[in-house]
């Protein structure tokens, strides 16, 4: 059995599998995870293994935002998008597509042909494409943010050029009198218009849609139809990364 | 003597030659120990948020360090930030003199800029001639030192870049220069041959980060090309000083620079380019024309403000190394 973690952003994500599949997973707030089940020590963070209670395993691999700062003593640490790579073709078996990641303050765009990456974007300097900013347009609206991905006829137009921004210009056109579903689907609208030049560079016929974002329908289908291409979402999107880590613990153990 | 601030390469072979010393102000922004707070006393003085980090810092090191007494300043070739940076020099009683390189190269423009810096600064081509024959030995010796670099492996990344980048002006002074390239020329023949796996180019304007190098050394690549730095230094020795600041390729369009990195790009067997961009910088732009000419991996990295790089860049490094791997 294989523990696979990905410690992202806003949440930490952590599988136990094994060839056959996935057998348990658990979702953390960030924050959480390293104050109840983390302690610095000499050589990196010392993860709590038996009170995360995830039972037993032969070895850890992990990933994550946190990868240049944090060392998780007795892990193996690899590079983010490599997990996000593997994780996407072992949950979908595909070898050339473009994989879509969008989580919690990151968006990743990684192009890869016969199972290897060939070139890759991500944001930078700017979270107003990701998770992040869903949640607070969701905050805004007084919906879940499940509802809010929902969403795609009639979207407003929205210049969302800040996440924080955006909070006031979504406000003022609750103002002008729109309604909830057409804002949500302009705040779905401007997440894909965001990431409309990335995917255009770095395209291919099928784009792995995956991260917390993908969990919502609304923005997988606008990029189906306004590119024309096949947006597959693996069975599980936002555990990703943290599948990629299990799977590179055997992969590199043959 | 006076101390002449340069806002980017210009023919210092003048300035030399009229007496003064010539003083590149990017080179004492960012290697001040203060470069941060030099870029916010620029925004204290209204320079917005959402400029340039350097244009920020140059202004503040002629207005707070106080030893420059004139600005030659590029308004054309450059940045064209740099027309402001001028005019709210003159704000403050600054002295600047405008050079401009002729976007199409032009032989007779551009010898008319540097027949009117000639008389600006009081001088003649006679003695501006003599120092650049004294220049040419200088960069003789950086120019082997970059060949040390890519092809015997025994310069790092990061010494190839700051003698380059200092040949704009010759830290002020042509003999101290000298001995300090001599010295590390001699030092080098003994030292132990670089052994990274992968070999990278690095091409736009100098980063403002100071631990770039050596964060790719740690990570097993070695950057064994700087593009613009290298221009810098004057690569092509030729005897009309004219001609050599037309071959100068960085004032220029980008299409020469293409040109340019692609001969060293095969010659010194590069596996991948990582092109710099400036926060808020029109090269920006351009990064779109590299990545449709240039057939090798690119990763394009943003600096906004001098200091360290942050986890996110070192991330998208990281990445970049195993991608090539």
């Amino acid at each position: 059995m294989f523990c696979g973690i990905d410690l992202g952003s806003r949440s930490v994500k952590l599988v136990i599998m094994d060839q056959e599949g996935v057998k348990r997973s658990e979702i953390f707030e960030t924050v959480q995870f390293y104050r109840n089940y983390g302690q610095p020590g000499e050589n990196g963070l010392i993860v709590d293994f038996a009170s995360v209670g995830v039972g037993k395993f032969d070895k850890v691999v992990a990933t994550g935002y946190g990868r240049n700062t944090i060392n998780i003593v007795g892990a193996t640490v690899i590079a983010e998008l490599k997990a996000h790579m593997i994780g996407a073709m072992w949950q979908t078996g595909l070898t050339d597509f473009t994989l879509l990641d969008l989580g919690g303050q990151d968006s990743k765009v990684i192009k890869v042909r016969k199972g290897k990456m060939v070139d890759f974007a991500t944001n930078d300097k700017c979270a107003a494409s990701t998770g992040r900013y869903l949640e607070n347009m969701a905050t805004v609206l007084g919906i879940s943010l499940a509802e809010l991905s929902s969403y795609k006829e009639n979207p407003v137009e929205l210049s969302a050029t800040c996440a924080i921004f955006g909070e006031s210009e979504l406000i003022g056109r609750i103002v002008e009198g729109y309604s909830v579903p057409e804002l949500a689907a302009g705040v779905n609208y401007t997440i894909f218009k965001r990431i409309k030049p990335m995917l255009h560079s770095l395209s291919s016929e099928v784009i792995v849609f995956t991260g917390g974002v993908a969990l919502g329908k609304a923005i997988g289908q606008t990029i189906s139809s306004e590119l024309g291409v096949e947006v597959v979402v693996p069975k599980y999107p936002q555990l990703n990364g943290a599948i990629g880590c299990g799977v590179y613990s055997w992969e590199k153990r043959g | 003597m006076a101390n002449i601030g340069i806002t980017t390469t210009v023919p210092v072979e003048i300035i030399l030659a009229a007496g003064n010393v010539p003083v590149d102000l990017n080179n004492v922004f960012i290697t001040d120990k203060e470069a941060n707070r030099l870029v916010e006393g620029a925004e204290d003085a209204g320079y917005p948020r959402n400029i340039c980090g350097w244009i920020k810092g140059l202004y503040s090191v002629v207005v707070e360090r106080g030893n420059i007494d004139t600005v030659l300043a590029v308004t054309q070739g450059d940045c064209s930030n740099t027309h402001a940076l001028m005019e709210t020099l003159q704000l403050v009683g600054v002295e600047t003199i405008p050079f401009a390189y002729p976007f199409d190269r032009d032989y007779d423009l551009l010898k008319l800029q540097m027949d009117k810096l000639i008389t600006a600064l009081k001088t003649d081509w006679e003695q501006v001639m003599a120092v650049k024959k004294r220049l040419d030995g200088v960069r003789s010796k950086i120019a082997e030192m970059d060949r040390l670099t890519w092809q015997e492996n025994l310069v790092s990344g990061w010494d190839n870049h700051v003698f380059q980048v200092s040949c704009s002006d010759f830290n002020g002074n042509v003999n101290e220069f000298e001995q300090d390239i001599d010295q590390f020329l001699l030092k080098t023949k003994s030292a132990n041959e670089f052994t990274e796996d992968i070999r990278l180019g690095y091409i736009g304007v100098p980063p403002i980060f100071n631990d770039l190098y050596g964060h790719f050394e740690k990570m097993g690549a070695r950057v064994v090309f700087n593009e613009v730095q290298r221009q810098f230094a004057m690569p092509y020795q030729v005897e009309d000083l004219v001609e050599q600041y037309r071959l100068y390729t960085y004032p220029y369009g980008v299409f020469q620079r293409i040109e340019d990195i692609k001969g060293e790009i095969e010659k010194r067997n590069l596996d991948g380019i990582v092109h710099y961009v400036q926060s808020f910088c029109f090269r920006q732009i351009e990064d779109m024309i590299f990545r449709e000419k240039l057939d090798i991996p690119i990763l394009t990295i943003e600096g906004d403000k001098p200091g360290k790089l942050d986890a996110r860049t070192k991330l998208r490094m990281d990445s970049f190394l195993e991608m090539l791997r």
